[in-house]
């Protein structure tokens, strides 16, 4: 099977991904750039394994038997600080020991000093935190660190984007938001994304292919 | 478990006494705790301070003066043996810190981090004698390195005239210092990382910045050292205290024309010139300058260093040359660890060596000449160690772990101010309160040697029993100990039924460290014991510069097996206790 | 004013008895701590005794927590016993001693045939079942066997206890007597008998820290033949005054291990061949150096062995001085015997060290070490005082096979050492006992064999029993040892006061650099 060419796609080719020699999932799919395929299933059926897999940082005790290709490009064995691809976790993760608008240049190229500023304070605008620059991280609130953290993975020019239970940890009213906002910035930028979550309101927010994985099945 | 704690009716008349006591008991240690800490280390600074002034009743000196000063500055090459110190301290605590971060930041995410620990983590209870004569057998002109170069590569048929060991710019103290301190680093650091919360926190980081396109040493560097370095920041402050004043070290592997400022005092006060005690109190207070002053630098560097690097930080920047320098840490590890392998393995081959000629790399006959006479004399040495080791780490034991208990019922840690008690005697140099304790001996008539050796051994003891154990202790789950209570337990049945059991290999680990730190310690041993408790490093010191090179090496090698064995045991306990576990498991799954 | 009374108030009398009250009240107070630790835990056993106990491990653990703290308080109370008991024994020592000295003076009256054996059997009596701390440089595993072998002897005959204190320096015990004594501890002191001579013992002399005239009281030392023979009660030429007992004899000796061994044969080329090459003066050492930098070195001073080689080099160096200034060396330094005598010797070393071993920048901190360097081929010539020690290394594969021992032509320094008693030694009749047993012709021979240690008798052997003299006797000689044949010419040592002099001034040249 040949990859497609088209540009934006995540491309994932005949997948195997077993644990102690036992199969825990297998995955043929393609998502174009500005789509979001959604990844559902109980704990242990191997949906963050998956995840780990695309970003080339596969845990001990499993093997993974398949390629990827990002953009056309066989990233397979590519080491995961070269893949470009970008994630948002559950946490924040915003680092401690830097400012908000340090954590966003963090993921910046590099380049002009003042651009760099500049850019991120239209950023933060954009997504209604403005003047929050210097704040120091741990000040906001949670919903402000999601979007935070979110703008840190976009302007690091990602070209494709993982969502691991990127929502969880937000309450109904700020996790609808923060959703919209995401998939808006997704679309916009014409990224292909992966989300894996166990809430079924954010798979019908999505709007895309849904997977449902169980433990121990072959899928597909 | 929690069956034992059901249908357990109360007795409170009974109990009544011993819960008093008990409570009492726990009241009291952490004042006794301070008290052991800081009676001996401001007694003994007093000791030192007065005589450094000139104050010395016993030489009918009684009037204030600057003499000793006075005389410290005429003595030549004073400057040098402060320059060595100072510089010999704070480039070898440079050096192990650039070290343990670049084999942090090579191996972080990879499982070598774990094997390197495992390597390395024996060293951190090699007594620093027993380090100095390995390094010193490995660097010698006539050492392993030579004998391996030699002549196919060198040309030298015998030994040549270098520079090391006991070079002038103190270059093998460095050397020496580096490699005892880097394990201690190493394994602080990654202890206190381990810390289950804070390390799958760092973790996530160091792969978001994968993620974000860093190389993995710049993601380390950029996103996880800032946030442990305050946790390092203990570990090399003790480290670099204790490097500036210690004696092991330079008087093994350093140069003599002139020492450095600790050795050079220790020969003063031993001097046959009562006088020169003035003089050797002076120069214990300017080695406390010294330290402090090393500390201060270390914290000015933090700074610089901060003010230089912050900025670096977000500037995008994602490879410094990272496979690189990568690649050359790999070298270097491999390096180190043969290193450290060649120098051991020297030492076992000098320990059975018959004749063996330079520049051959083997010895011509294996004899057992040099174990039979030394285990005919180590006895006595042998049984002073385990008996000061063993005495003073029970009392640490016991007294750290009631202070942690009474921690626990106050439901507040110890004031800062406390716990910088608790570390007084690792950020103090040894050298500057020692001489007064036992300054304060001798006006006291205090002669029962074994109790003063093993208060004195408590002192550094203590410290490190403490650290260990208070980690585990303070991770205890609360809830254990509530739900205990709720169902009537006493504290004391609470201590001693949920808290100890549960604490058994902690307990045992600290125990552990603490006889390794025990069996390591020469300078109070020598200093109060007075020369008349030998213990096994008294002995491996005194016979380091003496006329057996495989005498040496057989005493440096019964120093290092010393803790091995208190290890092991531990080891041994451990699997043994997690065999019953098992077992257990099985017999109840079968059930 | 205000210090004054201060100072007074510290060392008064009384208050450091209380002082001393509270440091031992902190240590008890550890053992009472424990032990109602234990007490308050049986209790817990005590009641614990029913079907619901936890599991089994918490026992395990308890047990070896109990082992633990028994251990302890049975080695506190042990330590603190001991130090009990050695003053009760001591105050019942010293009231034995009176009443033995005053039934002595009564039992003279009667028993007049021999008031000094009777005064000994005092001292034997009351030496008995003690201990005796003799501080000994320690740096020499053939003579520390050899005092082992001592403490086994003195047990079996008098059931003493010898302990070796090994001293890295004999001024360590110096300088403990000496704070002893400034701490008015005039009774209990810790150094019962001291291994020394030269210089710690004029200090020693000179601060009147030693016990006089009890040399004469030991039976042995007769043996030496004082009278005759002066060397027994001179130390580096000050009179001993019954302070310190002759012990044994040294002189300076050299050794020497041939470069390239490989290529030749040692085991048979003879003696003269191996050392042909070898300095056999100080001028010669000189030039031996300069054809062979790197490989030689001395120790640093205030080292014993040090200090040796300088005042070797300083005697030799003056040879051909006229007598007058020559007798300065035996004399109290004055500033014109030091103008005289001392230049010709840093005018020597100047020339010297650029050739040394590490180019004289490092000098070893202990003469022991010179045997190391020499045992490693780093250095090719070291000296030693206990000619004996360099077969006994050569045996020990310390010291290459082709090592050959010889004395320099020019002289070789020359000095008996002894052992001393601390005026407060807290053991005085057991140290009298054991200084006795060191002088018997059974220690004696023994401590001349070559394998045991070679240190050359006191005895004036020509006055023992034939029977005896065989005891001294060595075997076949080994082929590193000095040969018997070699003609020594004794150098007498110079006044102490040249060691400290040589001592500070060398520190002064070459003691920073």
């Amino acid at each position: 099977m040949s990859p497609t060419n088209e540009h934006n796609s995540l491309h994932i080719e005949n997948l195997t991904i077993s644990r102690d020699k036992t199969p825990l999932l297998s995955l043929n799919e393609t998502i174009r750039g500005g789509e979001v395929l959604t990844i559902m299933g109980p704990s242990g059926s191997g949906k963050s394994t998956l995840l780990n897999w695309l970003t080339g940082q596969l845990p001990k005790g499993f093997n993974a038997d398949g390629k990827v290709y990002l953009n056309g490009i066989n990233i397979s064995h590519t080491p995961s600080y070269q893949r470009h691809i970008g994630l948002l976790y559950q946490d924040a993760l915003l680092f401690p020991h830097l400012s908000v608008a340090e954590n966003i240049a963090f993921a910046m190229p590099k380049g002009d000093k003042k651009a760099r500023a500049t850019k991120i304070s239209f950023a933060l605008a954009e997504v209604g935190l403005a003047g929050l620059d210097h704040r120091h991280p741990d000040s906001l609130s949670g919903g402000q660190q999601a979007r935070v953290a979110l703008l840190r993975v976009l302007l690091s020019q990602p070209k494709a984007i993982l969502l691991d239970e990127a929502f969880s940890k937000l309450d109904s009213q700020l996790r609808q938001e923060t959703r919209e906002l995401v998939f808006e910035q997704i679309k916009q930028h014409k990224l292909p994304a992966i989300m894996v979550t166990h809430d079924e309101s954010d798979a019908i927010a999505a709007n895309g292919k849904v997977i449902n994985l169980k433990i121990n099945q072959q899928i597909n | 478990m929690s069956h034992s704690f059901i249908a357990q009716p109360q007795e409170p008349h009974k109990t009544k006494a011993s819960v008093r006591f008990f409570s009492a008991l726990v009241k009291f240690s952490p004042k006794l705790l301070m008290a052991i800490l800081i009676l001996p280390v401001l007694g003994g600074l007093l000791g030192v301070i007065l005589p450094a002034f000139g104050w010395l009743p016993a030489l009918d000196k009684t009037q204030f003066n600057l003499q000793g000063f006075e005389q410290l500055i005429q003595t030549p090459g004073i400057i040098k043996m402060i320059a060595l110190s100072f510089f010999s301290s704070i480039i070898s605590g440079l050096l192990a810190f650039i070290i343990t971060l670049l084999l942090l930041a090579t191996y972080f995410d990879s499982p070598w981090l774990a094997r390197i620990q495992k390597l390395l983590g024996p060293i951190l209870v090699i007594p620093h004698a027993a380090a100095a004569i390995a390094i010193a057998f490995l660097i010698a002109p006539s050492g392993m390195i030579a004998r391996l170069l030699s002549p196919w590569l060198t040309g030298w048929q015998s030994p040549v005239d270098w520079l090391l060991p006991h070079d002038p710019f103190g270059i093998s103290i460095i050397m020496g210092l580096t490699l005892k301190e880097l394990p201690f680093l190493l394994l602080m650091t990654l202890s206190a990382i381990a810390q289950p919360a804070l390390n799958s926190k760092l973790r996530a980081q160091y792969r978001l910045a994968l993620s974000l396109g860093y190389y993995p040493m710049t993601a380390f560097f950029k996103a996880v050292l800032p946030n442990i370095y305050p946790l390092m920041r203990l570990p090399i402050l003790a480290i670099l205290a204790y490097a500036s004043a210690s004696v092991e070290m330079p008087l093994i592997l350093g140069p003599n024309t002139p020492p450095t400022l600790a050795v050079a005092i220790i020969n003063w006060f031993h001097d046959v010139d009562l006088s020169l005690r003035i003089k050797a109190s002076a120069g214990a207070l300017i080695q406390l300058l010294i330290t402090v002053s090393v500390l201060i630098t270390w914290w000015l560097l933090e700074k610089i260093a901060l003010a230089i690097t912050c900025k670096t930080l977000s500037n995008g920047k994602r490879n410094y040359g990272d496979a690189f320098i990568a690649k050359g840490m790999q070298i270097f590890t491999v390096f180190l660890i043969s290193t450290i392998a060649l120098a051991l393995l020297g030492m076992i081959f000098w320990s059975f060596a018959g004749y063996w000629q330079f520049p051959q790399a083997m010895p011509e006959q294996w004899v057992l000449l040099h174990w039979q006479s030394a285990l005919q004399q180590v006895q006595t040495p042998i049984i002073n160690s385990l008996s000061i080791a063993l005495v003073s780490t029970s009392v640490a034991v016991i007294l750290t772990l009631l202070t942690l208990e009474y921690e626990k019922q106050n439901g507040s840690q110890l004031s800062n101010c406390s716990s910088l008690i608790i570390y007084l005697p690792m950020m103090i140099p040894s050298i500057a309160f020692l001489f007064g304790l036992v300054w304060l001996q001798e006006t006291l008539h205090a002669n029962a040697t074994f109790i003063n050796v093993s208060l004195a051994h408590l002192l550094f003891v203590l410290p490190y029993v403490f650290l260990s154990l208070a980690v585990s202790y303070r991770r205890l789950d609360p809830r254990y100990a509530q739900v205990a209570a709720s169902l009537g337990a006493s504290p004391l049945k609470i201590f001693i039924q949920v808290s100890l059991p549960q604490l058994l290999i902690p307990i045992l680990m600290a125990s552990a460290l603490g006889l390794a730190v025990s069996f390591s310690q020469y300078l109070p041993t020598l200093l109060v014991g007075g020369g008349r408790l030998n213990t096994v490093t008294t002995e491996a010191v005194s016979l380091a510069n003496g006329a057996s090179r495989r005498t040496s090496a057989v005493y440096a090698l019964i120093q290092m097996l010393l803790p091995a064995i208190a290890f092991s045991m531990i080891w041994l306990v451990s699997t043994w206790q997690n065999k019953q576990r098992a077992q257990k498991m099985k017999t109840e799954v079968s059930l | 004013m205000l210090l004054n009374k201060l100072q007074q108030l510290m060392f008064s009398k009384k208050s450091r008895l209380s002082t001393l009250f509270v440091y031992f009240l902190l240590s008890k107070f550890v053992v009472v701590l424990t032990n109602i630790r234990t007490l308050g835990l049986r209790k817990q056993y005590a009641k614990k005794s029913k079907p619901s106990l936890p599991k089994t491990s918490i026992y395990r653990f308890w047990l070896l927590i109990i082992i633990v703290v028994i251990k302890f308080l049975a080695l506190l109370s042990l330590s603190t016993l001991s130090y009990a008991q050695a003053t009760s024994v001591k105050t019942a020592v010293q009231a034995a001693i009176f009443a033995q000295e005053t039934t002595a003076k009564n039992t003279l009256k009667i028993t007049s045939d021999s008031p000094r054996a009777a005064q000994w059997n005092t001292i034997e009596k009351l030496g008995k079942n003690q201990p005796v701390y003799f501080h000994a440089w320690g740096g020499d595993p053939q003579i520390n066997s050899y005092i082992q072998w001592l403490a086994t002897r003195v047990k079996q005959l008098h059931n003493i206890d010898l302990h070796h204190v090994k001293l890295t320096d004999t001024s360590e015990a110096v300088s403990r007597v000496l704070a002893e004594k400034s701490a008015e501890n005039h009774q209990q002191g810790q150094v019962d008998l001291v291994w020394i001579n030269g210089q710690n013992f004029a200090s020693m002399a000179k601060y009147q820290l030693l016990t006089k005239n009890w040399v004469e009281q030991l039976p042995n030392f007769s043996l030496t033949n004082p009278t005759e023979n002066e060397a027994m009660t001179r130390d580096f030429g000050l009179p001993t005054q019954g302070m310190e007992a002759p012990w044994g004899q040294a002189s300076l000796t050299f050794y020497y291990t041939p470069e390239h061994s490989n290529s030749v044969d040692f085991t048979k080329s003879s003696y003269l061949e191996s050392t042909q090459s070898a300095p056999k003066n100080i001028h010669q050492l000189l030039d031996w150096a300069e054809k062979n930098p790197g490989r030689f070195t001395y120790p640093k001073p205030a080292d014993f062995l040090s200090l040796s080689f300088l005042k070797y080099a300083l005697i030799t160096l003056n040879q051909d001085k006229n007598e007058q200034i020559k007798s300065g060396l035996y004399q109290a330094v004055t500033p014109q015997s030091q103008a005289a005598l001392l230049p010709v010797l840093w005018c020597y070393l100047d020339k010297l060290h650029p050739y040394l071993w590490r180019k004289g920048q490092y000098f070893v901190t202990s003469g022991t070490a010179l045997q190391r360097l020499v045992g490693d081929g780093e250095i090719q010539l070291g000296f030693t005082f206990s000619a004996a020690q360099i077969p006994a290394s050569v045996n020990r594969y310390n010291l290459p096979k082709q090592t050959r021992s010889f004395v320099m032509q020019d002289g070789s320094l020359s000095n008996i050492h002894f052992v001393a008693l601390p005026y407060n030694a807290a053991n005085s009749n057991s140290a009298k006992v054991v200084a006795n047993f060191m002088l018997s012709v059974e220690a004696q021979a023994k401590k001349q064999q070559a394998h045991v240690w070679g240190d050359s008798t006191v005895i004036d052997i020509s006055q023992l029993a034939l029977e005896q003299q065989k005891l001294f006797n060595s075997n076949k000689p080994h082929p590193s040892a000095l040969p018997v044949s070699s003609k020594i010419k004794a150098l007498s040592e110079p006044h102490p006061s040249w060691s400290k002099l040589i001592s500070v001034e060398w520190l002064k040249r070459y003691g920073a650099q």
